[in-house]
């Protein structure tokens, strides 16, 4: 299984959780800045994406597993990320495209790096064993 | 007084609950309905439902956290509770994380249904940002009495001033098929003292009644009946505090001989704060 497999249930959730129509969702959009999600649609997203597909998303796993493998004052410094910090994160998003990132960006604004195939994956790492596919 | 569960009759912390609202004529959101029988709002039972809910999960969290509106996948109108009628409560908590509960409720009335909830889900936040902890154990503790009449019942308080449930000004209407309003909160709304007492923001049900009430007008500008059957996908993005001006729009999806879909967005500042869709049918519960 692979994402291209749950990418047109996904749509359809996220389409529906934003209110958007399925066509109008693009794979590599931005949540935050194309289609206006908010924190409460994160919420909603995950809930629905969790009833869908039979799994558990741990709460902040996205940011967690970036910084996998980093310590936090290599991660982060006054809660911006660092130069390795944005490289992890960049290497851990690689869905995202690059220019999306910017340097010294926020840790509080990773979530408006998520698309649409950000949540395929994670649900696919949930379906196939949870965390610890995500480390491979 | 803006807290309806009189009594809870069991409370498993974090999984369900089963309490009591008890509708008397005192009751602030009481209204005549369309045979002129003087009954509770129905997203006022929404509102004890979820009330009953947010008991459950801060009890299960030790009072550290309260659950707020935040999305209502389904809100199903099957019945009237009228004056004199006391509202069976039963609220299953699905699951709790670490920010959000998710739940689905049934009210009833003498065995038949009058409310459900389905897939309803509550951001959790600070309880010290809403109410002080204290006064909530104590308020609990009272209504876990069985027959204390000092728990929440409505004792009159509301008769003096009952909530205003129009909008200040209609911005526009088309005749069945849009329209659009404007109510600015005060800050002087009785509500608001227990809703919350630290952070006082406009709930969504009485948000949901209105956006109702000024869909039931479009969709009979032209002499048509139709009853409020339900609302789905509906979401609480941001909260409205005193002094915001909320711009609510309606517009009409669906409409027939027998069913009616509209869809709603409110937005304060331009920026959204609850959207859904409201349901209508031609054909009153219970006389299909």
């Amino acid at each position: 299984m692979n994402t291209d497999t749950i990418y047109p249930k996904v749509r359809e959730i996220i389409a529906d959780v934003l209110a958007f129509d399925v066509d109008e969702i693009q794979r590599d959009g931005s949540l935050v800045d194309d289609y206006s999600a908010e924190s409460i649609d994160f919420l909603d997203l995950v809930y629905q994406l969790e009833r869908e597909f039979k799994i558990k998303i741990p709460r902040g796993m996205i940011e967690q597993e970036a910084r996998r493998g980093v310590g936090d004052e290599d991660f982060e410094e006054h809660g911006r990320l660092t130069k390795k910090g944005l490289e992890h994160l960049k290497e851990y998003l690689s869905e995202v495209p690059k220019d999306r990132f910017t340097p010294r960006m926020q840790v509080s604004l990773i979530p408006t790096l998520f698309t649409p195939e950000t949540f395929c994956k994670i649900v696919l790492r949930e379906m196939e064993g949870g965390g610890q596919a995500a480390s491979d | 007084m803006f807290h309806f569960v009189d009594q809870i009759l069991e409370l498993d912390p974090g999984r369900h609950a089963l309490g009591i609202k008890r509708v008397t004529s005192g009751d602030t959101f009481v209204r005549p309905n369309a045979g002129g029988v003087a009954t509770l709002l129905s997203c006022i039972i929404g509102e004890a439902l979820g009330q009953l809910g947010a008991w459950s999960v801060m009890v299960g969290k030790d009072f550290t956290v309260r659950p707020v509106a935040g999305v209502v996948g389904e809100v199903a109108i099957t019945g009237e509770a009228a004056v004199g009628d006391s509202v069976l409560l039963d609220t299953t908590i699905d699951s709790v994380t670490d920010d959000a509960v998710f739940y689905h409720a049934t009210a009833s009335v003498d065995g038949a249904t009058v409310l459900r909830l389905e897939n309803t889900l509550g951001p959790l936040l600070p309880m010290e940002q809403f109410n002080d902890p204290n006064e909530m154990r104590e308020r609990l503790a009272r209504i876990q009495q069985s027959g204390d009449s000092a728990g929440d019942l409505q004792t009159g308080e509301g008769t003096a001033a009952p909530f205003d449930l129009s909008f200040d000004e209609i911005l526009s209407f088309e005749s069945c098929k849009e329209a659009a309003a404007v109510r600015t909160l005060s800050g002087s709304e009785a509500f608001l003292k227990d809703h919350f007492p630290r952070k006082p923001v406009l709930p969504l049900s009485l948000l949901l009644e209105s956006l109702l009430q000024l869909g039931q007008k479009l969709l009979e500008d032209d002499g048509s009946l139709y009853v409020p059957t339900g609302a789905q996908k509906v979401k609480m993005s941001r909260f409205v505090e005193p002094g915001s001006s909320l711009v609510a729009k309606v517009q009409v999806i669906e409409r027939n001989a027998e069913n009616a879909l509209l869809n709603f967005r409110c937005e304060v500042d331009g920026g959204r704060v609850c959207v859904g869709e409201a349901e209508y049918s031609t054909v009153a519960w219970g006389s299909s």
